[in-house]
């Protein structure tokens, strides 16, 4: 039967077919393999989840990493205790500013509670408005009326004998049934509202943990997938030259890399970020150093096993040039091993960087990062838990998807691969 | 009714795979009388190694007896608990590999190996006692008795299946199954050995079961012989009458296809098609798709094993009505 | 005698001798085995630590100038160079190292207290000692005994979930367990210190032979002491031990099961052999040998966790040391604790080779 060139139409469909194909065939995975490809499938999806966080941070992110936006300290889930400005709902008056008036006209009166130190809060912040007011011919000069209570306080408000006060918002939210008529306003400072959560709590300095959470995925898999991308740059033609020409050159190579993959990944990454000096760059090239070994190794060992192939020698027999037999037939068998041992990469990549920023070594100290705000909330164990669980379990939880997708994958495409 | 030492009945094992259930043994019974040397052959893949382990309940995930017999010395094992499975194993019922240097523990000493068996069997055995033991046994064998410090890899090829043999001899078993033991020997060990099983058949007694793929072997050693194909008994009877006369089809095939110094190679015999997929077989006689004689019924019922002359049992449609029923 | 040569003393002597005993007593094959290991381990050493030294002369800028700071005059920097023999030809300067590394004189270290850099590790090595070891054991034991279990009820729930464990365990960050458990067991419950080998005071009262602070107690029968220092090994102990045992697990699983596929396992069940008999015995002691080659690399980790372990629980050892040298920019202590570390890595891989050469028979006969 001769050989019939399909028709451009035939090609169309078939090559539609094997689009819907292969994502059938991924589907029906699941009866194949079973658990194992409910593990990559669930771990992919959160390391899709992942990389769009570290893409699009501000997405998800309510406040900027370095943005000092609330209180310090501030536990997972309580609400800031921030002094707002209330007043008459029907006044319309709702934050600091609004109190401003013409220069030369009364002052208006803003009451807080006695020994509470709002008083002060209120005097900074009115002050920083009047100094921007310089010259608009307004100006903030409100005058401080004190009340022995919270309820005295209130009744000022609501009966008019102050315009505003300025109290704790917990503290009114108690007593705010009491007095239907006066409204919760703006925080005195900086525009925040009490309304805006801190769902993890805030650090030290005042940040919001959450959205440091969240920039911090940003670093993470910056220095994991660089690392490991230059390290696979590197050691896989390292292995594959080595392994296929053998001699003095994989001798030698072998002893070095040898060397280096036996000795603690972590203080040889030490020593070279502490010789290069702390930044992103240098943390990236000392984790990559690290991992060019493990790729050697297994490239080196797969070349070698496909190398002593039958079919390789039966290739030479026919004529094959060395390239070929290197790009046709092992580049090809070493590359799905290259895959797996990827994934399991760059979440120890992930992890040594985040033991590196942990010691302090490696990151400029004001970058938004897990292993950093670990380290800083170390110290503050005895009051503010929350500052080193969250971090950590979100190391923990990025790791855990790199790894279980690597494993999962192991086990799909080479059932019988030995542990290196 | 002779007396058999091993009777089974309607033995069916399955292998649960991605693709569904494999029958590596469909419906096989078969005697084995005391006191004799009975060779089961059949290409790769039919079910005999498996028909071996099975009547040694040796089947483990994903693979299983689905239904059965095993009358042992008049008890049926399949009723037997894990425990007493596991005193007949070694105790009654030896095994000897094919292979000896994987079915050998690197790094147990020969003598261990005999040792922990015979306590594992006897508890009350001292090691002392059991060493004697192993020493009587081995020298039996033709190993010398230092032998027994070495470790499996300082050892002969042919010694370690003697090493392998006396493990299986070890506890006086009754019946000694063997797993294409001459497979790994050159011919003059595998000649070697064949005498030595004989001798051993004749003094201690035994039942040999010899699994093979290797006619000649079977010719050479055996009283009876089975035939299996695609997990089902082709055809049973004595050896000189099987091989003089076959009346299964394949059983013709197979004996054809041994090459003779005399022929040239025109006159080499092939048998055509390759052996079926076990995961869904050819209805009715499983042989039909290759069978030169194959008839309508073949392809629609599977034919039952009975006698056909005195002493020779096949499956086969031909001889329908030949013969009494029941082997 | 310093504890350093002290801790050589016994663990090297020993060691020694059962080399030499080895030697005499094993085949010629064993000989030769043993002469190409440590033939190996050379190299691996001296190329270590000629890759720290190199690494360290990389330094953009002048170490001395950068470890004194703002107070060193230029006149006080180029003294201070001259005295450390900074400003000698670079080969020279190798040699001079290279001596160093087999004298094991290692110097005065650069800032700080300009102590000899041997005493201070002399004080520190031990601590890491005394951390380690104890986490190796506790990671062997539930490695090897959670391995060969999962491996024996295979596909089975016992099976996934230590398959789980060890996949969670590698993937926690050893410094968060760390600060966790001394979240729970330090802050909340309050049983355990969080901090330090021994109690401040207590501590005190502690003679220091060996510097490994339990042997120490034992040794001049000072229970409270011994109390306190095993108090505060707890957390660091399981910390450390909790996530090696992850990989051991697997390495385990993994050699056990395809040890059972073997033949002579299905060959030693048809004799009746019972099931855990056949596991524990005939499986795991086959499954051990690729391990045990494997235990060496191991150390490496063991190490790198030390100094993450020790910065958390402010355990004074090796690794919290390097750190230390590290931030003060003292090049000469931070080289020396490198090439300690790079000694030891290639001694205990030698120790694991020669090791393996004897438990299997294959490489003894």
């Amino acid at each position: 039967m001769a050989l019939q060139t399909p028709t451009s139409h035939e090609q169309e469909w078939r090559e539609d077919l094997r689009k819907v194909g292969f994502v059938r065939r991924l589907l029906a995975g699941r009866h194949w393999y079973g658990t194992d490809w409910w593990l990559v499938a669930i771990s992919a999806v959160m390391v899709l989840g992942f990389i769009t966080l570290a893409l699009f941070p501000s997405l998800f992110a309510p406040y900027s990493p370095d943005e000092q936006a609330g209180p310090r300290f501030l536990a997972p889930g309580a609400s800031p205790d921030l002094p707002v400005l209330v007043s008459l709902a029907t006044s319309g008056i709702t934050e600091l500013a609004d109190l401003a008036v013409p220069t030369g006209e009364p002052r208006p009166s803003v009451g807080v509670v006695r020994g509470v130190p709002t008083a002060q809060a209120l005097n900074d912040r009115a002050q920083e408005l009047n100094q921007e007011l310089n010259g608009t011919g307004m100006e903030l000069r409100p005058r401080i009326a004190r009340f022995d209570s919270l309820d005295e306080l209130l009744r000022a408000v609501d009966d008019g004998t102050v315009v505003a006060a300025v109290v704790q918002s917990t503290e009114f939210e108690q007593l705010a049934g009491d007095f239907p008529t006066v409204g919760e306003g703006m925080s005195i400072a900086g525009g925040v509202s009490s309304e805006g959560g801190f769902i993890l709590g805030t650090n030290q300095i005042g940040q919001d943990v959450f959205s440091r959470l969240i920039w911090g995925t940003r670093i993470a898999l910056l220095i994991g997938f660089s690392a490991s991308i230059i390290a696979l740059v590197v050691g896989v033609p390292l292995g594959l030259l080595a392994g296929f020409t053998g001699g003095m050159l994989d001798r030698i190579l072998s002893v070095i890399m040898d060397s280096l993959y036996a000795f603690p990944g972590l203080i040889l990454a030490i020593s070279i970020t502490a010789v290069l000096g702390p930044s992103v760059l240098n943390v990236i090239v000392a984790i990559a150093v690290l991992y060019v070994p493990t790729y050697y190794r297994i490239v080196r060992g797969q070349t070698l096993s496909v190398k002593e192939e039958l079919y390789i020698e039966a290739a030479r027999s026919i004529g094959a040039k060395s390239s070929e037999i290197l790009r046709k037939y092992i580049y090809p068998n070493v590359i799905p091993s290259v895959a797996i041992i990827f994934s399991v990469n760059v979440a120890d990549a992930i992890l040594t960087g985040a033991g590196l920023s942990f010691l302090g070594l490696g990151l400029p100290p004001d970058t938004a990062d897990w292993g950093i705000d670990l380290a800083r909330g170390q110290g503050f164990i005895q009051n503010a838990w929350w500052l080193i669980t969250f971090p950590g379990f979100a190391i923990m939880l990025v790791v855990l998807a790199f790894t279980m997708m690597g494993e999962g994958l192991m086990e799909i495409f080479n059932p019988k691969l030995r542990q290196r | 009714m002779e007396d058999f030492l091993y009777s089974v009945r309607g033995l069916n094992v399955r292998y649960a795979t991605r693709s569904g259930d494999v029958h590596a043994v469909e419906d096989v019974s078969l005697d084995i009388r005391r006191g004799e040397i009975l060779g089961l052959v059949g290409e790769s893949g039919c079910g005999k190694s498996t028909f071996g382990k099975a009547i040694m309940r040796m089947i483990r995930t994903p693979g299983r007896i689905e239904s059965g017999e095993l009358w042992f010395d008049g008890a049926d094992l399949m009723t037997y608990s894990g425990r007493q499975m596991q005193s007949v194993r070694g105790g009654e019922i030896g095994m000897v590999f094919q292979d000896p240097m994987t079915s050998l523990n690197p790094v147990q000493r020969v003598a261990e190996h005999l040792t922990e068996t015979i306590r594992t069997h006897e508890p009350k055995v001292s090691e002392l006692a059991a060493m004697a033991r192993a020493e009587e046994l081995v020298e039996k064998l033709g190993i010398r008795r230092e032998r027994l410090d070495d470790y499996p890899h300082q050892l002969s090829g042919g010694m370690r299946q003697r090493v392998m043999i006396s493990l299986a001899l070890a506890l006086r078993a009754k019946l000694v199954i063997a797993d294409e033991p001459t497979t790994s020997l050159d011919v003059i060990v595998e000649a070697k050995f064949l005498d030595l099983l004989r001798e051993l058949r004749d003094e201690f007694d035994l039942t040999i079961l010899m699994i093979t793929h290797n006619i000649g072997v079977v010719a050479e050693v055996a009283d009876r012989v089975a035939v299996m194909y695609a997990g089902r008994m082709a055809e049973i009877g004595d050896v000189y009458g099987v091989f003089a006369e076959p009346k299964h089809p394949y059983t013709v095939g197979l004996l054809n296809s041994v090459p003779n110094i005399d022929l040239d190679e025109h006159d080499l015999y092939k048998m055509e098609g390759a052996p079926p997929n076990l995961l869904s077989p050819p209805s009715g006689c499983p042989f039909h798709p290759r069978c030169p004689k194959a008839m309508d019924i073949c392809a629609a019922e599977v034919p039952v094993l009975h006698e056909v002359v005195p002493g020779q049992a096949t499956a086969c449609w031909l001889y329908d009505g030949v013969g009494v029923a029941g082997g | 005698m310093s504890p350093l040569s002290l801790i050589f003393l016994i663990i090297g002597g020993p060691a020694a001798l059962g080399l030499v005993y080895i030697f005499v007593k094993g085949s010629a094959g064993l000989r030769r085995y043993i002469l190409t290991r440590i033939a190996l381990t050379l190299p691996m050493v001296f190329i270590l630590a000629s890759l720290v030294f190199f690494v360290l002369r990389v330094i953009p800028g002048d170490p001395v100038s950068s470890a004194l700071g703002p107070k060193g005059s230029p006149e006080t920097v180029a003294r201070l160079s001259e005295q450390l023999g900074l400003s000698d030809p670079l080969l020279v300067q190798y040699g001079r190292f290279l001596g160093s590394v087999v004298t094991l004189d290692f110097g005065n270290s650069l800032t700080g207290a300009h102590r000899p850099i041997v005493d201070e590790m002399s004080e520190r090595f031990p601590a890491t000692l005394e951390l380690v070891i104890p986490a190796a054991i506790l990671s062997l034991a539930i490695g090897i005994f959670g391995g060969a279990f999962a491996a024996s009820r295979r596909r089975r729930t016992a099976d996934y979930s230590l398959r789980l464990y060890s996949v969670i365990i590698y993937s926690l960050p050893i410094f968060w367990l760390g600060l966790m458990l001394q979240l729970l067991f330090g802050v909340k419950l309050g049983w355990l210190p969080i901090a330090g080998r021994v109690d401040a005071v207590i501590g005190t009262s502690l003679h220091h032979i060996t510097n490994i602070y339990s042997i120490d107690a034992i040794l001049t029968g000072n229970w409270p002491a011994l109390r306190s220092v095993l108090a505060h090994l707890v957390l660091p102990t399981l910390t450390l031990g909790l996530i090696l045992s992850g990989v051991f697990v697997r390495l385990t699983r993994i050699n056990v099961i395809e040890t059972l596929q073997q033949d002579y396992v299905e060959a030693a069940r048809a004799r009746g052999i019972r099931e855990r008999v056949v596991i524990y015995n005939h499986a795991l002691k086959n499954a051990m040998i690729p391990v045990i080659t494997l235990i060496g690399l191991q150390v490496a980790i063991l190490l790198a966790g030390a100094v993450l372990t020790e910065t958390v629980f402010s355990w004074p050892g090796m690794g919290r040391y390097l750190v230390e040298r590290i931030s003060s920019r003292d090049y000469t202590a931070v080289q020396s604790v490198i090439t300690m570390f790079a000694l030891f890595v290639a001694l205990i891989s030698l120790a694991v080779d020669i090791l393996y050469s004897l438990v299997d028979p294959r490489v003894r006969y």
